[in-house]
Order: structure tokens, then C-alpha cells, then sequence
């Protein structure tokens, strides 16, 4: 039986959801798109004047943002491999039959670290990493290990928030690739258990074909979330000690928050949507075709 | 600019005394009766300061009937808040002005100058006494190009504040009066045991210009600008100073670049370090025995000198009419403004632990001897400079570059010297930008 659905039913159902969609991103995108054509200063608006591409030459001529973008890809370089290997783990862990109610209890203990306030996390990270008065330093002395300067000096500092991104985000990864696992179809798997014992062979040729989708869909995310990371850094070490954790989303901040230049602030994020749309297409068109 | 503040913070006094006899009647109550019901904004921070104020706002508030609702924001959201709500043509009625930030919202003409108040006998209190402010705070903090906008509100002064016991350990019976003092003596003895002679706030934020970076300039002889507006950081004396602080590092904590306020002044009242130049401010915090540990051997004096003087760390804030208010809300705001920046306030609100900024609050020697920071305090309002950073509107932007080439310099990512000039050439673009070089702004800091 064929139903038909009138055009007003449609709209009804559908504009208030492209309306919400305009309201509060398409036309906050344009805005922001044509403020980056602007010399925009919230602090000298009488100035305010159109100067086509001059914010945009200014942001790929200014050696602080591809400092703090290769800051950024050093992060997501170091950080995402670990979090997915570290999740693949847990999930394959958890995907194995038996003990339910520890697996349970693990799933729900899995969730908290990611539905922790990111700056939240920045703030315990600051004082638990403390030199002097926190936790972790105290506990390494109890190993025989001096204090470590974790906040104050910039290697430290990075590798700081490298640990604390792995920490929060793993979960996260797992969570993924246990619901990828959860697509494999039972008999397939057991079909293939009964011609090795390999579990490599099972992942390699099995499993990992199925879990392709949710690592695309994790490459997308992670790269969505690096690129816009600021809370958890900001309160940690406010992109410092120098400019040892000046990420991009703190720079952005600062220029459009600190300095009030929207218009090169806006250029600052128009690049870097551009640039996640571009990673995000390269890694559809890359990972589906090689496996 | 100086002189011409001065002169006219004179001819109000005179203004005020002139018109004594015929305003003699003038009451808050009176006064305030046709803005009953009114309700202004303002913003405040979460400092001693503005506990006391918050302390103090029910009496004013049952007497005049205006409500005072105040939002409290950390520091360094503060500058953002008021900019995008003046720029909205928001709520708020006053303006919170940091030392900084005058020269920002006047030329913008976000505040109004208080003689839009001061000329109407109504609102003006007689006994405003704008002479009794210390002359040097009312420059810095509520004037901008020979216009006066706030009244002093919440101002302070760097000061040493020192651990009197950590020292006599050591065989010193006064603190260190000069900066070499300290590199030379004091520094030396009293860092051993994992214990240090100095904590020099160094955060990348406004901390690490205003307190660390600034801090070393000026009692050297340096300066951010120079008469033409030209960076002056790698002048002999900028240069000088500069290294003095990078060589001083010896004697701090390590990682000293991580360390805010609340660090330094930690360290201090946890007996880590032997002394810190901090803000006046933080003396109730220091003196608390629950918030430090050091409270009977706490000692303040004036900041250590270099070779061109003391020339101290000046910070803190104003209170401003707000031009977006309504007409009725800026009479209100000027009556709250003027009532709790008042002479006859000013005793009560340092009890309460704030720091106003009347001479006379000081004059009392009983007061002195209770709070041990007052003569320090006095003697630095003395002799600061105005300038201690620019203030002009494009400040903002250009302490970010401080704040960044700063930090990279103790870090010794940068020499002194790389740091300094890499920080002149950023700044002298943003004031080129500006219009300082070609004469469409006036050479005013």
C-alpha cells in the first residue's frame, strides 16, 4: 500500500528542524565567513572596514598558527594511535564471552572519564599534576621517584596533556569499536573459529573489515575533536608554560576572545573547518578503499 | 597627561570645596529618593575587595532603594564580558576598570566622565574630596588623555611581602631594599633545603606582564615605549632589567613560569619561599590562619629598588558610569560608585578588607599598626608611573605578544635580547596599525 505524505506534512515535520539548523549554524557560518572579509575589532569597531583576503594572508603568513597547527597534528599524531590501539583492546576484552557483570561494571566505568566536563578535567589535572602539593608526584615519590615539573616546563607539559587526552578519550574509542564488533555476524565468526585458533587471523581478516565504518567514523571525530580542543588545555596550562601547549583552538580564542579580532579570528576558523572537511573526505576516500 | 589630571583632579577639589556651604543638606537618602526601584549591573571579581564591597551593599542599598546586582567573573574574563556587553549595548551600568583597559573604553566612549556628575549638585556629594585619592591612582586608574571617568576602586600596589622568621634563620634583620640586594645576599642564603629565596609570578597571562615582565623595566630605567613611541625593550636599561629578572630565576622555584597569584602566594604562606612581590590584596590572605601558615611571621615593605628607584608595580581598578544606562541608571550607578569609593566608607572597607585608595583612610597611626602592609603601601603610591604598562586601547593585543615573548624568554626558548626585539617589532606593527606613527592618535599611554 502506497502512502502518500502531502508537502505541508513534510515542511511540518521537517522545517523546524532546517530552521533550527539555519538559526544556529548555517547563518552564524556566513556570518562569521563574511566577518573574516573584515578588519573587525570589537575594540575599534569605527575601523571596521572590508579587506577581502588580508586576514586570511595574515593567518597563513603568521608563524604562531602553524606553530600551534603542528602542535595540534603532533597531538593527534601521538594521541590517536595509542587511544585507538588501547581501545581496540579493551574492546576486543570485552567482546570475548563470559564474566557479564565485570563487563558490565567496565562499560560503566568506560563512559565517565568522556562524560567528565573537559574543563573539568583540565582543572584536576592541574592540581592532581601539581609539583609540590599533587597526587600524582606524591605517589611517584613513593616509587622513589622525584617530583616531576609536569606543568611548568613545556616538554612536560605537552606530554601532560597528551596522557590526559589518551585518558579521556580511550573509553570513548572503545565504545566505538566494541558496538563495531558487535556488527561481525555471530556465525561468520564462529565459522572462522573453526578454521583457526589465530586470534590475529580473526581480527585481520574478520573483525577488522567490520570495524572499518567505526574506525573512519573515530579518525573523523578525533580529528574534529583535536582540532577544536581548548577547555581541557586552557585550564590546565592556558597554552603555556611559552607556547608548549598553544593548540589551535587556543589560539583562535585568544585572537577573537584576548585581542577581540573577530574578523581574524573567524579567518583562523574558516581554515580549519576547511581543513576538517578536507581530512575528513581524505580519510573516507583512503580507508574505504584499502581493505 | 599627568599634570593636566592632576590640575583638574585640583579643580574639582576646589569645585567641591567652593560649593560646600549651599550643598550642605545633601543626603544619600535625598539624593538617591527619585531613583528608588532602580536596579543597576556591574561586575565584580572574586577578591577581598569585592567581598568588602558586597559586605557594605545592603546599607546603601536600604538607604537609597537602588539595587545593586553584581555578577562575579574571574579576572581574565572581565575585559571580555565588558567588551562584548558595551559592544551589545548590554545590562550593565558600570564599568569595572582595570589600570589598562581606561584608555580602551574611553576612546570608545563606553563611560562617562564623572563631571557629567560632579556639575549636578543633586547627584555630587560635597564631601567627594576628590584630592584626598592618592593623586597618582587617580591618574592611573580612572583617567584618561586630562579626563577623569572612575573613582578608584580595589587599587593596589606591589609589595614585598616577606617571611620575617625564614629571614633571621638566615642572619637578616630587614628585608632587601634594592633588587641587587637580592641577587647578591639575600638570594644566595636563602636557597637551600628545597626552599627559595623568591617566587616571581611568571604566568602566561596578564600575570606575566603586568607582574613579571613589567616588574623588571621600570626600576631599571626601562620602558615598553619610548618618547616616539618606538619599542624601548632593547635599550641598555630595558635590557638590563630584563636580564636582571632572567638571572634572578636562580633563586626561584622551579618552573616558575606555571606560577599565578594563587601559586606565589601559596608558596609564601606554606613557608617555601622567603619572599614574594605581590599586590596589596592579597595581605588578608596572607595574614588569615587558615590560609596561611606564616600569619606571626609575616612581614610587608616597599618593593625593593633598582638603580633608577622603586618605581613599583601598580595594578587594580576603577569604577565607571556606563554610557549605555538609561538616565536614571547612571545617576544610580554614580551614587553607588561615589558612596562606596567615599571617604567616610573608606575606613569600614579596609576593615572589611579591601584597599582603598584615600589618603586620609591612612592617616590614622592605629590603623597602620593593624594592618602592617599601610606605610609599604602609602610610600609606593608615592612614586609609581602610570604607564606601568600602556594603556592605551591597542594594550590588549600587545600584552598577548608580551605574554608569549615572555614566557619564552625565561624559558630560554629566546634570548633576552631575541625576546625583546621580537616583542618591539609585533608591538611598533600594532601601533603602526593603529595610527600612532602617521598622527591619527595622539602619542597618550
Amino acid at each position: 500500500m502506497q502512502t502518500r505524505v502531502s508537502r505541508l506534512t513534510l515542511l511540518a515535520f521537517l522545517g523546524p528542524a532546517v530552521a533550527a539548523l539555519l538559526a544556529v549554524g548555517i547563518v552564524p557560518l556566513l556570518y562569521a565567513a563574511w566577518k573574516s572579509l573584515h578588519d573587525f575589532n570589537l575594540t575599534r569597531l569605527a575601523q571596521q572596514r572590508f579587506v577581502g583576503l588580508d586576514n586570511y594572508a595574515a593567518v597563513l603568513t603568521d608563524a604562531s598558527f602553524w606553530a600551534a597547527l603542528g602542535r595540534t597534528a603532533l597531538l593527534f599524531g601521538i594521541a590517536v594511535p595509542v587511544q585507538v590501539a588501547l581501545g581496540l583492546l579493551i574492546a576486543l576484552t570485552l567482546h570475548r564471552p563470559g564474566l557479564s557483570a565485570f563487563k558490565a561494571l567496565t562499560r560503566l566505568s568506560l563512559v565517565l572519564p568522556m562524560a567528565t566536563t573537559y574543563a573539568v578535567v583540565g582543572l584536576l589535572a592541574q592540581v592532581m599534576l601539581n609539583q609540590k602539593y599533587g597526587v600524582v608526584n606524591q605517589m611517584l615519590g613513593w616509587i622513589g621517584i622525584d617530583a616531576i615539573n609536569f606543568i611548568g616546563d613545556p616538554t612536560n607539559a605537552f606530554v601532560a596533556v597528551v596522557l590526559w587526552d589518551i585518558w579521556q578519550w580511550t573509553p570513548f574509542v572503545a565504545l566505538i569499536l566494541l558496538a563495531g564488533l558487535s556488527t561481525v555476524p555471530p556465525e561468520i565468526e564462529e565459522a572462522a573459529r573453526l578454521e583457526t585458533k589465530s586470534d590475529r587471523a580473526i581480527l585481520r581478516h574478520v573483525q577488522l573489515p567490520y570495524l572499518v565504518p567505526s574506525l573512519v567514523a573515530i579518525l573523523i571525530l578525533r580529528t574534529a575533536d583535536t582540532l577544536k580542543l581548548f577547555d581541557m588545555p586552557f585550564t590546565m596550562t592556558r597554552g603555556g608554560p611559552g607556547s608548549a601547549t598553544e593548540f589551535i583552538a587556543i589560539l583562535i580564542e585568544r585572537t577573537g576572545n584576548r585581542q577581540f579580532d573577530i574578523g581574524l579570528a573567524a579567518a583562523q576558523s574558516i581554515l580549519m573547518l576547511a581543513l576538517t572537511i578536507l581530512l575528513a573526505r581524505l580519510y573516507i576516500r583512503v580507508f574505504y578503499r584499502e581493505v | 597627561m599627568k599634570t593636566t589630571t592632576q590640575a583638574s583632579v585640583l579643580a574639582l577639589a576646589a569645585a567641591s570645596a567652593l560649593t560646600a556651604g549651599p550643598a550642605a543638606a545633601w543626603t544619600l537618602e535625598e539624593a538617591a529618593a527619585p531613583y528608588a526601584g532602580t536596579e543597576i549591573e556591574v561586575l565584580f571579581l572574586d577578591r577581598p575587595g569585592y567581598a568588602a564591597a558586597i559586605e557594605m551593599l545592603p546599607e546603601f542599598e536600604a538607604a537609597t532603594g537602588i539595587t545593586v546586582n553584581y555578577t562575579t567573573v574571574p579576572y581574565e574574563n572581565a575585559l571580555g564580558e565588558q567588551v562584548r556587553d558595551f559592544v551589545a549595548g548590554g545590562d550593565l551600568d558600570i564599568a569595572l576598570i582595570d589600570l589598562v583597559w581606561i584608555g580602551n573604553f574611553a576612546e570608545n566612549g563606553w563611560i562617562v566622565p564623572i563631571e557629567t556628575f560632579t556639575s549636578d549638585p543633586a547627584l555630587a556629594d560635597p564631601d567627594l574630596d576628590m584630592a584626598d585619592f592618592f593623586p597618582l591612582v587617580v591618574d592611573a586608574f580612572g583617567s584618561w588623555n586630562g579626563v577623569t571617568y572612575g573613582l578608584p576602586f580595589d587599587n593596589y600596589s606591589g609589595l614585598l611581602f616577606y617571611n620575617r622568621c625564614m629571614l633571621e634563620e638566615a642572619g637578616f634583620t630587614e628585608p632587601p631594599a634594592t633588587w641587587q640586594e637580592v641577587m647578591d645576599t639575600y638570594g644566595p642564603a636563602l636557597t637551600k633545603d628545597g626552599r627559595y629565596a623568591f617566587a616571581l609570578q611568571s604566568k602566561r597571562n596578564e600575570t606575566q606582564s603586568a607582574d613579571s615582565f613589567a616588574r623588571f623595566l621600570w626600576p631599571f630605567g626601562g620602558s615598553f615605549l619610548n618618547a616616539e613611541f618606538r619599542s624601548n625593550l632593547n635599550s641598555p636599561e630595558s635590557q638590563a632589567g630584563l636580564q636582571f629578572r632572567q638571572d634572578l630565576m636562580a633563586f626561584m622555584p622551579e618552573g616558575i613560569v606555571a606560577y599565578d597569584h594563587a601559586e606565589v602566594v601559596n608558596a609564601l604562606a606554606q613557608g617555601d619561599v622567603a619572599f614574594i612581590t605581590e599586590w596589596s590584596a592579597f595581605y588578608s590572605t596572607l595574614k588569615d590562619p587558615e590560609t596561611s601558615t606564616i600569619v606571626d611571621c609575616l612581614g610587608v615593605a616597599p618593593e625593593p629598588e633598582g638603580p633608577a628607584g622603586r618605581k613599583p608595580a601598580l595594578g587594580g581598578f576603577s569604577l565607571a558610569v556606563a554610557s549605555q544606562a538609561d538616565e536614571a541608571e547612571q545617576a544610580a550607578a554614580w551614587l553607588f560608585i561615589q558612596w562606596v569609593t567615599s571617604k567616610a566608607n573608606a575606613g569600614r572597607y579596609l576593615e572589611l578588607g579591601g584597599v582603598p585608595a584615600r589618603q586620609s583612610a591612612y592617616a590614622d597611626p592605629a590603623l597602620a599598626e593593624r594592618f602592617t602592609f599601610i606605610p609599604a603601601l602609602v610610600e609606593s603610591w608615592q612614586e609609581g608611573v602610570p604607564e606601568f604598562r600602556p594603556r592605551f586601547a591597542e594594550w590588549p593585543t600587545i600584552t598577548e605578544i608580551v605574554q608569549e615573548y615572555g614566557t619564552r624568554m625565561m624559558l630560554g626558548e629566546v634570548t633576552v635580547e631575541e625576546g625583546a626585539r621580537a616583542i618591539g617589532e609585533r608591538m611598533e606593527a600594532v601601533l603602526e596599525e593603529a595610527g600612532y606613527y602617521d598622527g591619527r592618535k595622539p602619542l597618550a599611554q
